[in-house]
């Protein structure tokens, strides 16, 4: 079974726990006591990562690290339809990738804004607030323009990758750091979409999204 | 660490002349000045040797970046250790901070759980702590759940000798578990507020009925909007890790936080007629009674 | 000029920003709005805050046919925003009172048009009318909305979406929120209509809509020259806002607690507060007639599942009649009339009488049946015309996913009223028809044993049939409190036991309020308006002074010592444990 060094409240290690629950992979949660214990930094936690990060997988024996290559990971092991990192498409997986470096962004942004604020971490606040909205002004129009051609997800595959799940556990609770999103309605609707994906699981902070609108008895497709 | 402090000073006696939890005092560390902001001013404080402290305001003019060191000139401000944090105040206390006899007991475990921040008032935050109608929509599946959303009447009565605010006989449906509905069981709860910004629950403990398991918050107002809250158990358990309870306690909170930082106007508006209460607010309806019979003007909104 | 927008109608979103099972987060002049389209495609613009404890309502989640709160779960309805249940007390029905505040809302243009106070209507473009348009994707812009339209007015654009093909543009009209250029280039011509909606001092939104709509293949690239070429003018914008002076946030108004609206005394010397005109008037059954009953002017007031409305005939009698609408149908009121044999004139009245057309007068709805969402299954069980507050119910649960099943007992399938309401809930409606007493007994016998906790029965019907479930019931082990009734008649009787006067010293007016009865409905009945919010004792708004009496509080609102000095009494829950008491009103 998959081991995960977890913590409840992290985003990057939600990112692993939403990936495996969609995926049906079951996993054994191994908490490390994030706060206020710094346990990922003392000695101890070296011997896991090196760079005293969470999260971490051990699958049977096999150690990864680092929130966006683990998603990789589990994806491209666990998804027998290949959806998830479509290696096999070039443009999809650009694609994918793309965004996944995005992530990166968001997670330095809107992620490092609610950790500064939550737990007192010393970074520059107004500079990630700026980023965030510079980034999520982005994401936002890059989404109304899928909803254009109907496309529900962030890549042009019709269907979501680990890029939608590597970004957005930073996006949902960037209003934990300071970060609105009443200026981005596509970003709104896309986080109402993936709270419904099959599988779907929150975190402290998430809240579910209800039932989608059901079908009409004359099998008309609705929202 | 260094906030910028908000705009938002505090001039309100009621508040000035109590005492504030700055930080666990196990995070003050020898000879490391922190400063932490309180009611729109900073305090610096630190350890001069071990369980020694000193605090002192914050000289606004000391340029950022730099660490304030108390000088011969510089104010001190009166100190208190107690329940693990360290307390001061702004102000003149009048006598010494409420009792919790549970700490002392020998066979408790005491534990700080976490300090979180939060952009909303410490009434705001401190009214949450005192409800339970939003367990199966918040907590769901920790400390309630659909069906069971109904709050049944309890008692509220103010404390004749120390004014503390009190609600007994509180009772609501615990699940067993996050995934069913069926088993849990009534639980009781006891209410009580000593403080404007500082509140604590006590529950029966599941190991001794006749004793209670103590959760308190603490809440160091930073600005009338802005807060850290501190929380605290003190525990009869002896078989979860210190780790296991702070994780349990840090996630009900974070489940809370968004609705505190939802919540408009962010100041609590003391007119009973400004937000609707129903029966079970009858806590909320109290504490907010209370803090302006006791003159809280700072994270409040006075009646017209 | 911020009041002269004021009493303009806005766009407040696009209406494919509002989405079913979804809550668009807008703001217009400093007040944020939760903006949902509930299933009936009706689009609800609400104040951003749910009046219980001020959470936003855009966090919340769209049921389809009602928004429910993530704090605590209350529920409102599409239209009117009255709560209709309230989770911590499952049992009771939320004060009409309580009820979010609505702005107006119309959809043109592909548009979701609003206002903090509108005069009039949303703007008609000649332009836009009878063409296919195309909604640019909207902009916002952190300026204030004078300098974006001021930058608009030199807004160039290509009718080939080729931005090194940029037309030649002239302005058509402007104002104090809107311009309308059209470009030419080779002949061809495109005119953008703008609106700027002014979301806050220092942040606008621009939406604009081309009056023709290309061709298929070319929709796409003109959405993304548009977008591009307006994304520019808001970074230009943006730079020179930063330059410009620092300005104040728009601050809205929260309104205090509602105050119970206002009733009128008619003739009778009961209250018809409300005027309708008779929409729809046919035979839904043998015997049964429905009316449709549509609102003159104000919007209906909520309707809850269970409630029901005093009818002011025409004959000066009045009748009350069950509800049977389905959750957020807010837009009229649906009662089913059967024609009593022995009528005094009441059902025979709306039977022959009244017409499509006629104007009534009713009062708003009460609930004195309403239903529970904290079950894990339901039973409504239906005795002829009784299944009209059972059919409002079963669309409840329904729309909320719940368990339940609904058992009509009827002479006849001629006799079913509402059918297609019936046809709608599908399997979970049981037919009994033609049964005799003892087959009925037989039949509710099977269908009442297996009790489980939190499961409960709602019966309505005539006197035997009621009787006769209340008995097997109780013989099959249900508790009291999860057997749930209502008597289809038309007087309640009146326990006089523990009734009591009150006395009104400044009215010089001596009241008796009968068990069954608060104190501020009497008053209300007589013609006192005395305002209130919460009805449940927990605001203190129904407060009254109390010169003479001993009062009984029943309130949560009053401390231990006022309760024991006894000078202040809540109207809408205490009562008196004297048999006088004079009150200061």
């Amino acid at each position: 079974m998959i081991k995960l060094y977890d913590y409840i409240l992290s985003v990057n290690c939600y990112k692993q726990r939403l990936m495996m629950s969609i995926l049906d992979v079951p996993f054994e949660s191994v908490p490390v006591d994030f706060y206020p214990g710094w346990e990922h930094k003392g000695e101890e936690f070296k011997k896991i990562n090196p760079l005293g990060h969470i999260p971490v997988i051990d699958d049977d024996g096999f150690m990864l690290r680092d929130a966006h290559a683990i998603l990789i990971y589990l994806a491209s092991k666990y998804d027998p339809s290949g959806l998830w990192y479509p290696t096999s498409n070039p443009e999809l997986i650009g694609e994918t990738s793309q965004w996944m470096l995005f992530a990166e962004g968001t997670t330095n942004t809107a992620s490092a804004a609610r950790l500064y604020v939550n737990l007192g971490y010393e970074f520059d606040i107004e500079a990630c607030r700026v980023g965030a909205h510079r980034l999520f002004r982005v994401l936002d129009e890059h989404l109304w323009f899928r909803e254009q051609e109907n496309l529900d997800w962030i890549c042009s595959g019709g269907h979501p990758t680990v890029a939608d799940i590597a970004i957005f556990p930073d996006v949902i609770l960037s209003e934990e750091g300071g970060i609105a999103r009443i200026d981005y309605p596509a970003l709104r609707r896309w986080t109402d979409r993936v709270k419904r994906i099959p599988g779907f699981e929150p975190m402290p902070g998430i809240f579910p999204a209800g039932d989608a609108r059901p079908l009409s008895h004359e099998g008309e497709v609705n929202a | 660490m260094r906030f910028l402090a908000d705009q938002g000073i505090c001039t309100n006696a009621a508040i000035l002349d109590l005492w504030h939890p700055l930080a666990p005092s196990s995070e003050i560390q020898v000879g490391v000045v922190r400063e932490l902001p309180l009611l729109g001013e900073t305090v610096s404080c630190l350890s001069t040797a071990p369980d020694v402290y000193r605090a002192w305001r914050t000289d606004p003019a000391t340029p950022v970046g730099t660490v304030c060191e108390p000088s011969p000139a510089t104010e001190g401000l009166p100190i208190l250790d107690r329940y693990g944090y360290l307390w001061t105040s702004l102000g003149v206390p009048n006598g010494d901070l409420f009792d919790i006899p549970e700490y002392d007991e020998l066979d408790r475990r005491n534990i700080h759980a976490a300090t979180i921040g939060v952009h909303c008032s410490a009434p705001r935050a401190i009214e949450n702590f005192l409800d339970m109608g939003h367990f199966p929509y918040v907590h769901t599946g920790v400390l309630g759940i659909e069906p069971h959303t109904e709050v049944v009447d309890y008692d509220v009565h103010i404390d004749v000798e120390t004014n503390d605010l009190w609600a007994t006989n509180c009772l609501f449906f615990q699940p067993v578990s996050a995934t069913t509905s069926a088993g849990g069981a009534m639980v009781g709860y006891t209410y009580r507020v000593p403080h404007p910004y500082c509140t604590l629950l006590y529950k029966t403990s599941p190991l001794d009925e006749s004793r209670m398991d103590v959760i308190g918050l603490f809440v160091r107002s930073v600005g009338p909007d802005r807060i850290e809250a501190h929380m605290i158990l003190s525990l009869l358990d002896d078989s979860s890790t210190e780790s296991f309870i702070r994780r349990f306690q840090q996630a009900i909170f974070a489940e809370d936080k968004p609705i505190l930082e939802n919540q408009h106007p962010k100041l609590l508006p003391l007119d009973p007629r400004a937000e609707t209460p129903v029966r079970s607010d009858r806590l909320a309806i109290a504490y907010r009674r209370w803090l302006s019979d006791l003159g809280v003007t700072y994270g409040v909104i006075r009646e017209e | 000029m911020t009041e002269s927008l004021m009493n303009l109608w806005h766009p407040i979103a696009s209406s494919d920003d509002v989405q079913y099972r979804h809550v668009f987060q807008g703001q217009l002049l400093g007040r944020e709005f939760a903006v949902w389209r509930a299933d009936d495609d009706f689009v609800n613009v609400w104040e951003n805050r749910c009046l219980h404890r001020g959470v936003r309502l855009s966090i919340g989640q769209n049921e389809g046919l009602e928004l429910r709160c993530r704090y605590h779960g209350w529920r409102y309805a599409s239209r009117s925003a009255g709560c209709t249940y309230i989770p911590a007390h499952p049992a009771d029905a939320p004060a009409r009172t309580i009820c979010n505040r609505t702005f107006p809302s119309v959809e043109r243009y592909g548009l979701i048009w609003s206002g903090e106070d509108p005069v009039g209507e949303p703007p008609q473009i000649a332009a836009l009318e009878d063409s296919e348009t195309l909604l640019l994707r909207s902009i916002v812009v952190n300026a204030p909305i004078k300098l974006v339209l001021g930058h608009l007015a030199n807004y160039r654009f290509s009718i080939t979406a080729d931005p090194d093909n940029v037309a030649t543009t002239s302005i058509d009209y402007q104002d104090e929120r809107s311009l309308s250029l059209t470009a030419t280039s080779d002949g061809e011509e495109s005119t953008v209509v703008f609106f700027v909606q002014p979301v806050d001092s220092n942040r606008s939104v621009i939406r604009g809509l081309l009056s023709s709509s290309p061709s298929g293949t070319e929709r796409l690239p003109t959405l993304r020259h548009h977008s591009m070429e307006l994304s520019r003018l808001r970074d230009t914008d943006e730079l020179e806002a930063l330059d410009g002076p620092s300005l104040e946030p728009m601050v809205a108004t929260i309104e205090q607690d509602p105050v119970a609206l206002s009733e009128v005394v008619t003739s009778s010397g009961r209250k018809a507060a409300l005027r309708v005109q008779v929409l729809r008037k046919w035979t839904t059954a043998e015997g049964v007639v429905g009316l449709e009953l549509e609102s003159i002017g104000k919007p209906l007031p909520t309707h809850q599942p269970g409630a029901h409305i005093d009818v002011h005939l025409p004959n000066g009698l009045v009748r009350q009649y069950s509800l049977t609408n389905a959750p957020g149908e807010g837009s009229l009121y649906r009662i089913g009339v059967k024609l009593e044999p022995d009528s005094r004139g009441g059902s025979a009245c709306l039977h022959e009488t009244v017409k499509e057309g006629d104007v009534l007068a009713i009062s708003e709805p009460r609930n004195n049946f309403p239903l529970r969402r904290d079950t894990v299954k339901t039973i409504l069980i239906a005795g002829g015309i009784g299944v009209t507050p059972l059919l409002a119910m079963a669309q409840t649960l329904r729309s909320n996913n719940l368990d339940y099943e609904l058992h009509y007992f009827a002479q006849t399938d001629g006799h079913l009223a509402f059918p297609e309401v019936l046809h709608e809930l599908g399997d979970a409606v049981v037919l009994r028809l033609g049964l005799s007493p003892d087959e009925t007994s037989r039949a509710l016998t099977v269908l009442l044993a297996g009790y489980k906790p939190a499961m409960h029965i709602y019966v309505c019907g005539p006197g035997p049939m009621l009787e006769a479930t209340r008995r097997i019931a109780s013989g099959a082990d249900w508790p009291d409190e999860a057997v749930h009734f209502e008597y289809f008649q038309n007087t309640i009787e009146v326990d006089s036991s523990s009734s009591f006067e009150v006395s009104l010293a400044r009215s010089a007016l001596t009241l008796e309020v009968p068990s069954g009865k608060t104190i501020l409905e009497v008053l209300r009945d007589n013609g006192i308006a005395l305002i209130s919010s919460c009805e449940q004792g927990a605001c203190g708004t129904c407060e009254v002074a109390v010169i003479e009496g001993e009062p009984e509080h029943q309130d949560v609102y009053l401390n231990d010592s006022e309760k024991l000095a006894g000078q202040r009494i809540m109207t809408c829950v205490s009562r008196a444990k004297s048999s006088r008491l004079v009150l200061d009103i």
